[in-house]
């Protein structure tokens, strides 16, 4: 207690407050002679209420704040100390008459006599505020275990069996960085600090980890002679024609070249669809629509012109009128069903299929690149 | 898994020779435009070099060396020895290195590329779509979009069978149609070989000019890889590198493998990589994001980017790893130091 302080603190001094009125005048005090025994009570005491009647005609509240830094004055006995240890805060309110205010014409005055009238309230203050370590210590304690709480919850969420985190470490999904995700580079290959020579140029460090090195012996003789080991060996020509089992070999083909391939060959076939100029041509095309898209579009495209014509044909003998409505449905039906009919025998027999792509003006320009 | 001289040579002369490329080319830049760095500057005495992190040749961008494209061909003979693993990595560690390139999925019954890139859901029309004229060639390549200067070209779906009335006179095409694309030649075609010596690795090997032989070190993948080798040698392809994946320098030490160099006197082959057992492999394998695109890199994605990197200046390893040794740490090495 020997560090109180004395703020004298009065609202009239205080520009902001000046311009307000307040209904009472408020006087907080530290000291007081008058205090009684319990050192934790709060006193009010209306002793000092005073209506300041000044010739403004408007009720201000003095609102004093008092506290002792300096020396209290010797007072005798254990009163002084009591007055010493606890704090006092001495609300006055000074109430103006109501009535007249009441029956006063003006209504804010009458709503302010109103307020004023209400009963006073305590404001118990410390007079000291000191910030406990126990507190601190507490709410540490607190934050901690609010992120801890959250970690696991969120390591806890990760790792729920089932999860897409947990699915993608056991292997069964693929991770979501994949295709288009961006890049994990390092920042230089070209100056890589992972690997290091060491001093002595017999080992070298790469990842952390020392290996001894040992020069490479093989020599150019050595090379050569493996060489001519394995040209010895192996006595091979590479295959130039793939024959199916059972065709004849054509005349001017070296047996040695021919490679049999088997009818039910896994994943190699010697039957082809196209010819091997026009293969090689869809190899070079650059640019344009591909040959067979192309081919089928204008086989479609025939079609249907052949079947418009089929129509106009129809309608000089049959009455078109009488007709149409049986015509609609059967020419509907049609439409789509020739192409697939057309892709699906392309697809079976690739002779009668290739023909027709070969075969008529149409196919020629499709050639030409 | 380093381009090193024998320990004799003293440090300096050790590190000049690994920057300084074997090929000829490397000298005359002008003569190949796609090279993406100027060369190194002409060798200044030691005590003038600027302070460099890692003395490695890789320490500056690879000058590429032959005719563009570059056709390579990555084969095996025994399956399962990484052959896609080996052409989805080197393909986009060149990609990353700058250089275009046309991946080809030749697997005919078994294409996994795709999956290991990423891109099995973009792949819409394969070669056999574009020799029937169902496609064009262009519409039938996928780009990876990670790196726009990676693009896949499946030549089958897994269903469909692969006409080899022509046989492997379709690759030849289709290189050719590549070197006459708007977007210019590619620096590198790769083609994924199947299994076996079938006539998909016959299909395979038809454009190649070069050779990428992955094999592992048990006797297995290397009979197949010398009957292999053999093959190739007869049809011409004489530039063939090996790749020896999975080693284990544990099981090395304790003689329980072949070490990368018996696997190099048996089967007398340059050695263009040689790439550790990694559980990353098959991680990312599963993810479709192929190891040299991992951050941090792994021990086999930093071997496969070296390997990319000798392809292109068509180099080899001088040194291999042998074995590890351990670590020798500081005197405050228990606190982290």
């Amino acid at each position: 207690m020997a560090s109180m302080s004395t703020i004298q603190l009065r609202l009239h001094t205080l520009p902001s407050f000046q311009r307000r009125d307040f209904p009472s005048f408020l006087e907080f005090r530290t000291e007081l002679g008058m205090i009684s025994s319990s050192s934790s009570s709060i006193t009010a005491t209306g002793c000092c209420a005073r209506w300041n009647d000044s010739s403004t005609k408007t009720l201000k509240r003095k609102f004093a704040v008092r506290a002792l830094s300096d020396p209290p004055p010797p007072v005798k006995g254990d009163q002084h100390n009591n007055r010493l240890q606890h704090q006092l805060f001495t609300l006055i309110s000074h109430k103006p008459p109501i009535q007249p205010a009441l029956n006063s014409p003006n209504p804010t005055l009458n709503l302010r006599h109103a307020v004023a009238s209400l009963p006073t309230f305590i404001l118990p203050k410390k007079k000291h505020f000191t910030p406990s370590f126990a507190t601190g210590l507490c709410a540490a304690a607190a934050f901690v275990l609010f992120v801890l709480r959250s970690y696991t919850a969120s390591k806890s969420r990760y790792s729920r069996p089932g999860s897409v985190a947990d699915l993608v470490r056991r292997g069964q999904l693929r991770s979501d960085r994949r295709g288009i995700s961006t890049p994990l580079k390092y920042e230089d290959p070209f100056n890589n600090p992972m690997v290091k020579i060491g001093k002595s140029n017999s080992t070298i460090e790469m990842c952390g980890k020392v290996f001894r090195l040992a020069p490479v012996t093989l020599t150019k003789d050595q090379q050569t002679i493996h060489q001519k080991r394995r040209s010895r060996a192996y006595q091979w020509k590479r295959p130039k024609v793939f024959l199916k089992e059972g065709d004849s070999i054509p005349p001017d083909v070296d047996p040695d070249t021919v490679r049999w391939i088997p009818a039910n060959h896994p994943f190699a076939t010697t039957a082809s669809e196209i010819n091997e100029d026009l293969a090689q041509h869809n190899v070079y095309q650059k640019h344009g629509v591909p040959f067979r898209i192309q081919a089928e579009h204008e086989a479609l495209q025939r079609k249907l012109e052949a079947l418009q014509n089929e129509q106009k044909l129809g309608k000089l003998v049959i009455d078109p009128i009488a007709a149409q409505d049986f015509e609609r449905p059967f020419k509907s039906h049609l439409k789509p069903e020739e192409p697939a009919e057309r892709s699906s025998s392309k697809h079976t027999n690739p002779d009668s299929a290739r023909n027709p792509f070969l075969d008529g003006p149409a196919s020629d320009e499709e050639e030409k690149p | 898994m380093v381009s090193l001289q024998p320990p004799l040579t003293n440090s300096n002369t050790l590190f000049y020779s690994t920057l300084t490329p074997p090929n000829p080319f490397h000298y005359f830049p002008n003569l190949y435009p796609k090279t993406l760095n100027p060369p190194p500057p002409p060798l200044k005495p030691p005590h003038s070099l600027p302070k460099i992190q890692s003395i490695l040749q890789y320490n500056r961008k690879p000058q590429l060396a032959g005719d563009t494209p570059r056709v390579v061909v990555i084969t095996s003979g025994k399956g399962g020895v990484g052959k896609t693993t080996t052409t989805a990595n080197v393909g986009l560690s060149l990609a990353r290195l700058g250089f275009s390139v046309v991946a080809i999925d030749a697997d005919v019954g078994l294409r996994n590329l795709d999956l290991l890139l990423g891109l099995e859901n973009r792949v819409n029309y394969t070669v056999v779509e574009v020799l029937n004229g169902d496609c064009r060639l262009d519409q039938a390549l996928v780009r990876d979009k990670r790196w726009s200067n990676f693009e896949l070209l499946c030549i089958s779906k897994p269903r469909s069978k692969l006409p080899l009335g022509f046989g492997g006179k379709a690759l030849i095409w289709l290189v050719d149609a590549l070197k006459d694309r708007e977007e210019g030649v590619p620096d590198f075609i790769l083609i994924d070989c199947p299994a076996g010596i079938d006539a998909g690795f016959i299909t395979a090997i038809t454009p190649a000019n070069e050779a990428v032989l992955v094999t592992t070190p048990d006797i297995t993948s290397l009979r197949d890889a010398d009957r292999v080798t053999g093959l190739l040698e007869c049809d011409g392809i004489r530039d063939i590198k090996m790749i020896v994946n999975r080693v284990r320098t544990d099981m090395i030490k304790g003689e329980d493998m072949m070490s990368v160099l018996d696997v190099q006197e048996m089967l007398g082959l340059a050695l263009l990589g040689v790439i550790p057992e990694d559980s990353e492999v098959i991680r990312s394998t599963n993810r479709g994001y192929p190891l040299v695109l991992n951050k941090p890199p792994t021990l086999a994605g930093l071997a496969f980017e070296q390997a990319a990197w000798r392809l292109v200046e068509q180099d080899s390893m001088k040194a291999v790893m042998v074995e590890e040794e351990p670590k020798k740490r500081g005197w405050f090495s228990f606190f982290g130091g």
